[in-house]
């Protein structure tokens, strides 16, 4: 009776949800698919359609389930597949994954995607997620973080009142010619504190100097109006928010591509994320420094103020530190350089 | 190394399991998986997730048979669109008022047990062997003592209680374990627990005075400068890189121990465990090889862009699988699955996009 059916694959049968095992072979008749021992003794059958295998993935066993839940397991994968193929479906992604000399154009198209979305669609992202976040994100990321900063590290400006409005005056003044006006942007003073003499900008406009600062410019305004300058161009190109999201496309794009990249390997890309955000941050520096030389020229100032600040920092502390893949900012000599560099070209044009 | 496949005959004796799988083959699919992912803009990274899953279980094979891993791409997606939506509609929320985010935060905490119960049934429903299904029974109020508060129990006492948190985590998995309608059970000794503990904790102490140290040069360093200066000075330079030194520091020390720790307490674990009653299991990972493979094998995927990746996962794939071995008492009869429908995909992937795996 089975005589003359064809025989696709041998393999194992198992009974409905039980792990007693049978050697079998699957026999095709008919437009119907049978499992039979090797004595001929029929198991199960059901209809061709009704019977699917599971799709090839390397060379492990697939295995079909017949309708009454019995199941036909093998590692025959050839055999299947040409019993398959005459059917139509054959495992398309299978047939791509087989070791083939295509598989080295697959990794090679691979880095070239992941280099290519890493310089092109993640800025590209970045731009439009910058674009889109309303004003009131930046605002409530501002104003927790000084709160946090007052909290903890800073404390109230010693300087006396005078002293203040004369470094805030000068402050209006570049603050006149850049984005927003002079109304965007607040200076405030605070004692930095174990920070020592440090100046940053947030993303909403707020921009704190520290007392330590001041004393460090000695009487020096305008190399202290030339370092508020650079605060302010960090708050035009809105570097912050953009380092943050950055850092998540990174996370993002590590998450995407990395299915399979095991959890160490996991957390070193994300290191080695934080060490490119750094390599960003050290371009915005360059950017918010340039920022500074324009914005002191067009309020009239030194353009290179802030290039005095370096020598302060070269002279009182031996600052000659070149740039490594560690830090966040560019070494100073550079940074001197480049800025006087800046200021020559705009004094051409 | 004997595999004969001979369940019953070899009564008595310890079989190892095999891993059949190649690196080269598996290349093949991997990075098939990367591209297809890649160009699918990611949605194709729960179909590659089940092909992965698939080429392991099914090249690991114990008594002759192989693993299977059942789970649909389209299970795992809905799963994956589950969880991204609510990370994005948690993340919008905390951008409007930061309350919300304190708000999201206790709600993923209260179903965090939950969603820990449904990762691990998920996970052992769509694995069989032999056609037979595991199961897992466990509770979220067991969940919650065991992963989460052993959890913080460990990482509270700087691990000085790991061993604590490791015995109440692998009963509850193991416990709560079924291979069809067979339970599984285990009891790591405590006093057995600590003493894999003791490597680990040297290596611990070791390292943190190094690391002490040279934190130390760097501070004396440092104060020979003046102390403090602006946003772009040298000792800001000198924070930036103690603190890299420290964190990565910390990272390849608590790593390199936490690799120790999980070889030893992954034999003592497994060489505790019975299915059945009767069946036993053992594994004999040599922590020194362990770690070596775990190590070179991050090194070797890093230098290489990836793309040495195949090759890594399959040769510890092989390791862990070749000092892994059954010994099965008398005849192991017929098994029965006990359910016939799985779980949602939900709680599985939850855990996989925090990084907490829980494989059995």
């Amino acid at each position: 009776m089975v005589s003359d059916a064809e025989t696709v694959a041998k393999g194992e049968w198992y009974p409905p949800h039980s792990s007693g095992s049978v050697p079998a072979r699957l026999l095709s008749r008919g437009g119907r698919l049978l499992a039979v021992t090797d004595e001929d003794v029929a198991l199960s059958d059901s209809a061709a359609g009704e019977l699917s295998f599971t799709p090839r993935v390397g060379s492990i066993p697939r295995r079909a389930v017949f309708a009454d839940g019995s199941v036909f397991e093998s590692s025959d994968n050839d055999a299947i597949d040409a019993f398959l193929r005459g059917g139509g479906r054959s495992g398309w992604v299978h047939r791509l994954e087989e070791f083939h000399p295509r598989i080295f154009v697959f990794a090679v198209a691979v880095v070239l995607l992941a280099v290519g979305i890493y310089r092109y669609a993640l800025p590209a992202l970045v731009e439009v997620a910058v674009l889109v976040t309303p004003p009131v994100v930046s605002e409530a990321m501002s104003y927790s973080a000084l709160n946090t900063l007052d909290r903890t590290a800073l404390s109230a400006s010693q300087l006396d009142e005078a002293r203040q409005a004369e470094i805030a005056a000068r402050f209006r003044q570049v603050a006149a010619n850049a984005e927003g006006g002079a109304g965007r942007y607040v200076l405030n003073f605070r004692d930095g504190g174990l920070i020592g003499p440090n100046a940053f900008a947030l993303p909403d406009g707020n921009i704190v100097i520290t007392d330590q600062l001041v004393e460090l410019a000695g009487g020096d305004d305008e190399m202290i109006t030339g370092v508020v300058a650079h605060e302010i161009g960090h708050v035009e190109y809105k570097h912050s928010l953009r380092q943050l999201y950055r850092a998540a496309g990174v996370a993002g794009l590590v998450m995407l591509i990395a299915g399979d990249v095991g959890s160490g390997v996991e957390d070193i890309l994300t290191q080695g994320g934080g060490l490119l955000a750094l390599s960003y941050s050290r371009s915005a520096e360059a950017e918010a420094d340039r920022r500074s030389v324009e914005l002191m020229r067009k309020a009239g100032m030194d353009p290179v103020a802030i290039a005095r600040f370096f020598d302060v920092l070269e002279a009182k502390l031996g600052d000659h530190a070149s740039t490594s893949m560690l830090s966040t900012h560019p070494g100073t000599p550079e940074r001197k350089q480049a800025i006087l560099e800046y200021d020559r070209i705009l004094q051409q044009d | 190394m004997d595999n004969r496949v001979s369940a019953g005959s070899a009564a008595n004796a310890f079989e190892r399991a095999r891993f059949t799988g190649t690196a080269s083959e598996y290349f093949g699919i991997w990075i098939v998986n990367v591209l297809l992912t890649i160009v699918t803009l990611g949605i194709y990274s729960a179909w590659a997730k089940v092909r992965r899953n698939r080429y392991f279980y099914g090249n690991t094979v114990l008594l002759g048979r192989a693993f299977e891993y059942h789970a649909t791409g389209k299970q795992i997606l809905i799963g994956r669109l589950i969880v991204f939506a609510f990370v994005v509609v948690a993340n919008i929320l905390a951008a409007i008022h930061p309350l919300f985010s304190l708000v999201t935060t206790i709600l993923v905490l209260i179903a965090l047990p939950w969603l820990i119960v449904r990762g691990i049934r998920f996970n052992a429903r769509v694995t069989s062997y032999r056609n037979v299904r595991f199961d897992f029974t466990g509770t979220a109020g067991g969940a919650f003592v065991s992963v989460m508060l052993g959890g913080l129990v460990a990482f509270l006492s700087l691990g000085l209680l790991a061993p604590l948190a490791s015995r109440w985590l692998n009963r509850y998995v193991f416990n709560n374990l079924r291979y069809g309608n067979r339970p599984f059970d285990t009891d790591p000794k405590i006093g057995t627990l600590y003493r894999a503990l003791l490597i680990p904790a040297l290596m611990v102490v070791l390292g943190l005075v190094v690391l002490a140290g040279l934190v130390a040069i760097a501070v004396v360093g440092m104060q020979a400068n003046d102390p403090g200066a602006f946003e772009h000075d040298a000792a800001v330079l000198m924070i930036v890189s103690g603190m890299y030194l420290v964190v990565f520091g910390l990272i390849i020390v608590y790593g390199l121990a936490g690799l120790i720790y999980r070889a030893a307490v992954h034999n003592i674990v497994w060489s505790s465990t019975r299915i059945d009653g009767q069946h036993l299991l053992r594994s004999d990972l040599s922590r020194a090889r362990y770690a070596w493979i775990a190590i070179s094998n991050v090194v070797v995927t890093m230098l290489t862009l990836g793309l040495m990746r195949p090759w890594a996962a399959v040769r510890l794939a092989r390791y862990v699988a070749e000092h892994t071995a059954i010994r099965i008492e008398g005849e192991i009869g017929e098994v029965f699955t006990q359910f016939q429908t799985t779980g949602a995909a939900v709680g599985a992937e939850y855990m996989s996009m925090e990084g907490i795996d829980f494989g059995f």
